[in-house]
């Protein structure tokens, strides 16, 4: 009977264990049809590269960075696919990291979640020369995501629910 | 097909039965133990990115960027595709494999399609050394470069292409980490070309700063290569370097002047300060390709 009852709880397991993995085989496979997306809307800049940042939503407020080099007579276009969030986030453009207290924020975008959203780094330098006085140009900038708290997350073992990702493309105009 | 899920459910489940098999008939007393669970909590969750992270540019995208600063083509400045064959060893072969994609992206904003395809052959021959031949298996790559070697726009797109697939096949086999090498590899290159032009070929204002542009970068590199999944390679001696050429570069009166006038539009070196810089990039570059 105890034999009866760990085979049936173990194989309970395995297929939760299937189910994850297929879930998760699923996640992956939705992020490269929505970079094949992100690609598409760079047109005509040239595809330079992508950035996944996947995350977790948890009870708690979290923000991650990505920094991006932006070179001389080059204009940028970047291009952020949030088809594979399961909550809103907010994208936050700076010209210096985190660490720097009275950085620049050139440009905040909510309502990322279900979207592709396409930003250009002519409107960002404008942005910051009118914010910084005697600026020039950027020759970096700092993409923060900022993932809210979801109240009932579950910190250390998350669900697919609360699994995000956001799949940044940058292109260059050539 | 089988679904890899519903296989792992079947080996879970046939596992089980075995298992069960090899306890014997009688049932046995389940003994409760004290299970570990601190390795677990430490698992790495490849669906969580650091909190902070950076994208660094293409091989094709520098190479455009010097070329709009007015780096001219020089013949014979690129690593020989006959020395592919130097590269016995894993990390060599990984830091030439950026060392020949900075060279064919050269060649090809340059017209100089027949060089770009010497270097395509020995970039492909490199990929299957250090495991990334799949990037370019069932593809003739070759043909698709032939078919197109009179159009330089089509050749970057193939470019382009190989550089997505490259990413793209790193990221599904969490060889990431490997990628800042192959960027050194390439940085160092685009360096040692534009430090090669502005040296010879005068001037070169608008190159110039491009090369102190590019400094940027290595930071970001020197972090890359420190990525505890490299630890197996023995990258110490770039990373001495690569931190030498940093420091170096952040000790220049020029950069300290740069840094503390926020108004200050281009960092221009002295040629002092350039041919010091170039100076400790030419050593660099020779112990990356000299086998």
């Amino acid at each position: 009977m105890k034999k009866i009852l760990t085979i049936t709880a173990l194989f309970g397991l395995a297929l939760v264990f299937a189910q994850t993995a297929d879930d998760l085989t699923e996640f992956k496979e939705d992020i490269a049809k929505q970079k094949v997306e992100a690609k598409k809307a760079l047109k005509p800049y040239r595809y330079d590269g992508s950035k996944v940042t996947y995350f977790n939503f948890k009870t708690y407020k979290q923000v991650k960075e990505v920094e991006i080099y932006l070179f001389n007579n080059t204009d940028y276009r970047f291009s952020f696919n949030g088809k594979s969030l399961p909550n809103d986030i907010t994208i936050k453009i700076y010209d210096q990291d985190k660490t720097i207290s009275d950085r620049v924020l050139l440009k905040e975008v909510s309502g990322v979640q279900g979207n592709n959203l396409l930003i250009e780094s002519s409107e960002l330098n404008k942005t910051y020369q009118s914010k910084k006085s005697g600026a020039e140009r950027l020759k970096r900038v700092f993409v923060s995501y900022e993932i809210p708290g979801v109240p009932g997350a579950q910190n250390k073992k998350p669900t697919m629910k609360e699994r995000g990702a956001v799949i940044l493309v940058m292109g260059y105009k050539n | 097909m089988i679904k890899p899920s519903i296989k792992i459910a079947v080996f879970a489940l046939a596992s089980t039965f075995f298992l069960g098999a090899c306890g014997g008939g009688e049932p046995e007393d389940v003994n409760l133990v004290d299970v570990d669970t601190t390795e677990e909590d430490m698992d790495v969750d490849i669906f969580e990115s650091p909190d902070v992270d950076y994208h660094l540019p293409s091989p094709l995208q520098v190479a455009s960027i010097f070329k709009k600063s007015g780096l001219a083509f020089n013949s014979g400045v690129t690593n020989s595709p006959d020395n592919v064959g130097k590269y016995t060893d894993e990390l060599k072969q990984m830091l030439n494999f950026g060392v020949y994609s900075a060279d064919m992206a050269y060649c090809v904003l340059n017209e100089q399609s027949n060089e770009g395809r010497k270097y395509l052959g020995v970039i492909t021959k490199l990929a299957g050394e250090i495991g990334m031949e799949a990037v370019f298996a069932n593809e003739d790559l070759m043909d698709r470069f032939d078919a197109n070697i009179e159009d330089k726009d089509s050749i970057e797109i193939l470019m382009i292409d190989i550089h997505e697939r490259t990413e793209e096949y790193m990221e599904e086999n969490d060889m990431q980490h490997n990628s800042a090498i192959h960027f050194a590899g390439a940085w160092t290159e685009g360096m040692y070309i534009g430090v090669y032009d502005y040296e010879h070929n005068g001037d070169k204002e608008g190159l110039g700063a491009q090369i102190t542009e590019q400094m940027a970068i290595l930071g970001n590199i020197i972090k890359g290569l420190k990525d505890p999944k490299n630890a197996g390679m023995d990258l110490g001696w770039i990373i001495t370097d690569l931190e030498k050429i940093q420091s170096t570069f952040d000790g220049f009166k020029s950069v300290v002047s740069y840094y503390e006038d926020e108004t200050a539009e281009e960092l221009m070196l002295s040629e002092e300060e350039y041919k010091k810089l170039g100076s400790l990039i030419k050593d660099l570059r020779g112990k990356i390709v000299n086998g």
